[in-house]
């Protein structure tokens, strides 16, 4: 397997990737007055409720920062953190739900993977628009380092591609790997910068929450967006290396198992 | 393989594999390099032939015998345990009609999906729309979500794209025993007249259509090929075997 062999099948399968997503856009809304406007209510309610609580209950964990920006944050936290979820949560049984497709048809099944987790990325940049609409209402400017989001979001995407991938197979061949993850998920955010940053833990404690990479992505992405200042190169390097070796690795535990699967769902 | 051969199938065989317990699947999938969780059942145990291009073959072979295994063998589906296919050209699949529709999306929008799997470029269905619609005889349903359907009218749809999507090869599973008279006689019609420039496999219990339709004929039997040849030698030993059988079990 080449390095790039996983964009080459995606680039081969992009007219089948574009009108799944097509789809899985449009379907969610379809039957609804307002459409897409929930998308944007979604995100934008949950913004303004956290910048309220925070400025009545002025948290310990603020400290330092003015509650706009912790509100901000916390925010930027949850857009990652999210995205994650979902996916974590949908993909051992992306394949049961696909088994249609995939047992009746020529379906390449690991088009899957990328379908939603582009579908994610959507809903993603969606609450980030709202995100960078409410810093221009609040503090008025928002920094120029925010053009810089994609070199974050790329391996952000990446990571969470690899590890859809290792979950869909593995969640074919049990449910209980979809039952761990519905249950793991919620917990998982505990050990994720979503709600403090890094810094604020005990410098003992830091390294191990580092090791969660999506951690890591938050507070790249918060750096470019709120605080106006250029993640540490070496940090960002060691998170683009790892996302990348999680992006071939489920790429290629799911070929491994991809016909076997076939017999299994 | 020849440039003149459509479809080659060099000693396929297929194994599924049998779990006593459910999650012995997820042990093998982690410990397999150790131990074997399963036992083997062989659906297909050796299968060899070549199908030319422009010839029409069909499969005959009782329930159970590794037809439907066989198709999804040559379609891609699912992969031969042991042995090669070899196939050249663009393969539509007429196989379980309507799987995989949306039942929330237009007729018009799963057809885009639809074609989109069978290898089809956007633009390249689109223009095609038309002649689907035309086809599958559906009117103003076509932009109606799919769960409105009946499902002589998903069935009517399916088979529609297949036909449209300019296919070198196509491979039928008894699709065409849904529909109404009319509309099996129209998808006759379409298979006999692709017959004449592409390349066809079809699976039928329909003894005397296969034999009206098909130059050779592939007997399956047990997972293995029987007999191949001449629809007019095949068919009726094929008929006296079974009613053989049939005798031999009811003196049995």
């Amino acid at each position: 397997m080449t390095l790039i062999e996983p964009f080459e099948r995606a680039w081969h399968h992009r007219e089948l990737i574009r009108a799944v997503v097509r789809r899985e856009l449009t379907s969610r809304f379809r039957e609804s007055l307002l459409g897409w406007v929930w998308a944007i209510f979604a995100p934008l309610a949950m913004l303004l409720a956290y910048t309220t609580i925070f400025s009545i209950a002025a948290p310990a964990v603020a400290k330092g920062v003015s509650i706009v920006d912790y509100a901000a944050a916390s925010f930027c936290g949850l857009i990652l953190f999210n995205v994650f979820a979902e996916l974590m949560a949908r993909a051992p049984t992306l394949l049961h739900e696909h088994a249609q497709f995939i047992k009746k048809s020529i379906f390449p099944s690991e088009t899957i993977a990328w379908t939603s987790t582009i579908r994610a990325m959507v809903y993603g940049s969606i609450s980030f628009g709202t995100l960078l609409a409410v810093r221009l209402i609040t503090v008025h400017s928002i920094p120029w380092t925010a053009l810089l989001t994609p070199i974050v979001v790329i391996p952000f995407a990446l990571l969470m591609l690899g590890t859809s991938w290792f979950l869909m197979a593995l969640g074919a061949f049990t449910r209980d790997v979809s039952h761990l993850m519905v249950s793991i998920v919620p917990l998982l955010m505990f050990g994720t910068p979503v709600f403090f940053s890094i810094e604020q833990l005990p410098a003992n404690f830091q390294p191990w929450v580092r090791l969660n990479l999506v951690g890591d992505f938050i507070g790249m992405l918060r750096d470019l967006v709120i605080y106006a200042r250029l993640p540490d190169p070496l940090l960002y390097a060691a998170c683009c290396i790892a996302s990348y070796a999680v992006f071939l690795f489920g790429y290629r535990f799911f070929n491994e198992y991809k016909t076997v699967i076939v017999d299994v769902i | 393989m020849s440039s003149d051969v459509a479809v080659a199938c060099r000693n396929a065989g297929k194994a599924f594999q049998l779990y006593m317990r459910r999650n012995d699947q997820l042990m093998q999938a982690l410990f397999g390099w150790a131990k074997t969780f399963y036992r083997e059942h062989w659906v297909l145990a050796d299968v060899s032939f070549e199908v030319k291009k422009g010839e029409c073959v069909g499969i005959i072979g009782r329930n159970g015998a590794g037809k439907t295994t066989l198709l999804q063998i040559l379609c891609g589906i699912t992969r031969p345990t042991r042995g090669s296919v070899e196939i050249s050209g663009r393969i539509a699949p007429i196989l379980a009609l309507g799987a995989g529709f949306d039942g929330t999306l237009t007729g018009r929008e799963n057809a885009i999906i639809g074609g989109a799997i069978l290898g089809l470029k956007r633009s390249e269905i689109i223009a095609k729309l038309d002649a689907i619609a035309d086809f599958a005889e559906i009117g103003m349903f076509f932009d109606q979500p799919m769960k409105l359907y009946s499902s002589g009218m998903v069935a009517r749809l399916a088979f529609a794209i297949c036909a449209h999507v300019d296919a070198d090869i196509l491979i039928v599973d008894e699709a065409l025993s849904v529909g109404d008279e009319a509309f099996a006689q129209k998808c006759e019609n379409f298979i006999a007249d692709f017959s004449r420039r592409g390349t066809i496999l079809v699976v039928s219990h329909g003894l005397d259509y296969l034999k009206t339709l098909c130059n050779r004929v592939i007997w399956i039997d047990a997972g293995a090929v029987r007999e191949i040849g001449d629809p007019n030698k095949v068919i009726p030993n094929y008929i006296a075997t079974v009613r053989k059988d049939a005798e031999d079990e009811a003196a049995a």
